[in-house]
């Protein structure tokens, strides 16, 4: 048997006082999780490859890849061990937070609570109008989706994402989650060493996972992380104080429309939340960066990569979890021109660019293998906001 | 499970098993489908139970305090038991959840 890596076990993630209490067979249970989604990419992959190369098609578009492939056996059986890892990290979690819900949602209020003169920093809006396109997906098959409450108060689905998202991407994303956060903040100091922002904004921030990096190379800016989940942004800011960060606003806001200022703000990032957002919300998420930009701002979105440039089969591995994922817009996201909607919402065309960012490594050791869409390596598109009177040669 | 009744308004709803969303079929035989979803529950729950195995393995072994014979003669009393029972009822639970959700 060839030598896999280890996906990171339960007991090296960042344990913190919102976490999840577990016992021996849960933490067992996701850890099994993890090997079995470490198996499938790095065992099972290979074979629907060889499957298809011994096919000796050419296909032309991932279209083509998807009729020669959809009823092999090889291709199949990948497919039923990913979607069962997806459907089971589920249960799993799901089972674990059911039988404490009350005891996190105390913990939450504990936590979030204002301490002495200090207001607390998280700013729910009950009045929101949370977009359909969010709170009617169960993404990534979670039942209910990110913004479902079932008690009062709920951080249910919040406390299920954080217990159990190393399983799903086996480790890779480090003992915080925060492997987007920390290739952001690596791509940050080796590009642009000069450029400190004093005021950041984070779109669909989720529970934090990727904001918290941000307050690590740049100490004294304003931080500001907002999303449409109340459970999210409840269990984010619980999470933030019991890992010691207590100076990040978790903000309900729609991020396609924010109630901040226009030219207020110096960096607008985002971390996987293009391939959540509709198609009529995404350029609207696109401009609302380029609203809130200042002169000499710089905006930048982490994702995976575009299809256009990767070949038939590959595109076709990465658009499972479009099909097969209760992902609907993925596909859609991947097919897109990124760059050029940049420019159409306003940004100036030599001032939009694409990169890469990836992570630095938390252990030496491990390789940055390719996983179809979950190592932690992102595509990005970003641009620089134009100074006032500057011009393209200026 | 009559959540859908009004009059049963429960303050405190448990959280739905349904999810939203088709749930693909990737065989010709819906069965199969089911039958590979049950097989990879009991591909983890084996392990799960080999990790507490081995878990109590080297902890009796660090402690110098079971030999496999007590193993072998074991008999749970009636409280443990009926732990035991709630434990294979969960572990059902688990097995055939593509049944039940
Ligand atoms: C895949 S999660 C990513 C969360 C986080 N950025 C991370 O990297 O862990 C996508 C998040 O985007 C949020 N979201 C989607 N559309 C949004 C919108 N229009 N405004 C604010 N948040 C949005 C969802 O609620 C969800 O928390």
């Amino acid at each position: 048997m060839p030598r896999m890596h280890h996906p990171l076990p339960w007991h090296r993630i960042a344990h913190h006082d919102m976490l999840v209490e577990t016992t021996h067979d849960e933490r067992a249970r996701l850890d099994t999780i993890a090997h079995l989604n470490v198996f499938a990419a790095q065992r099972l992959a290979p074979t629907v490859k060889t499957a298809f190369e011994r096919k000796g098609v050419t296909p032309s578009d991932r279209h083509e890849v998807r009729q020669a492939m959809e009823r092999d056996p090889a291709f199949r059986a990948w497919s039923l061990v990913r979607r069962n890892t997806m459907e089971m990290r589920q249960k799993t979690g799901r089972d674990i937070v059911g039988r404490q819900r009350e005891s996190l949602r105390e913990k939450a209020d504990r936590l979030n609570a204002a301490k002495g003169s200090q207001q607390s920093r998280l700013h729910l809006d009950p009045s929101l109008d949370v977009p359909r396109y969010v709170s009617g997906v169960d993404q990534h098959l979670m039942q209910g989706g990110y913004t479902a409450e079932w008690l009062d108060r709920d951080v249910s689905n919040a406390a299920n994402y954080d217990a159990g998202m190393f399983a799903t991407v086996g480790g890779s994303a480090g003992p915080h989650n925060d492997a987007a956060g920390r290739a952001l903040c690596e791509w940050l100091r080796r590009e642009f060493p000069a450029f400190v922002p004093s005021r950041i904004v984070d779109l669909g921030c989720g529970l934090g996972h990727n904001t918290l990096p941000l307050r690590q190379i740049f100490p004294t800016a304003e931080i500001i992380a907002v999303d449409v989940a109340a459970p999210m942004l409840r269990y984010g800011h619980a999470r933030a104080r019991a890992l010691g960060v207590d100076d990040i606003e978790f903000r309900q806001e729609d991020a396609t429309r924010t109630s901040l200022s226009s030219h207020s703000v110096d960096l607008v990032f985002s971390t996987m939340v293009l391939h959540e957002t509709s198609h009529e919300a995404l350029p609207r998420l696109l401009q609302e960066s380029h609203r809130l930009l200042r002169g000499g701002g710089l905006c930048i979105h982490l994702e995976q990569p575009p299809y256009r440039g990767l070949n038939p089969f590959e595109q076709f591995m990465r658009d499972w979890d479009g099909r097969y994922n209760n992902e609907p817009f993925w596909s859609a996201l991947h097919e897109s021109d990124l760059r050029q909607m940049m420019t159409k919402v306003g940004f100036r065309e030599d001032l939009v660019f694409e990169t890469r960012c990836v992570a630095p490594s938390w252990q030496s050791s491990r390789p940055t293998e390719e996983d179809f869409g979950r190592a932690p390596a992102w595509y990005a598109v970003g641009a620089w906001q134009a100074v006032e009177g500057s011009t393209a040669e200026g | 499970m009559y959540s859908h009744l009004p009059h049963k308004a429960d303050p405190n709803p448990p959280q739905p098993t349904t999810l939203r969303g088709r749930r693909p079929e990737f065989t010709d035989d819906p069965m199969l489908d089911r039958l590979y979803a049950i097989t990879l529950a009991l591909v983890t729950e084996l392990s799960v139970t080999r990790a507490r195995v081995d878990t109590l393995e080297r902890l009796l072994e660090r402690k110098g305090l079971v030999d496999s014979s007590e193993v072998e003669n074991f008999t749970p009393d009636e409280s443990e038991a009926a732990k035991r029972g709630d434990i294979q009822q969960q572990y059902l639970d688990r097995i055939f959840r593509v049944l039940t959700e």
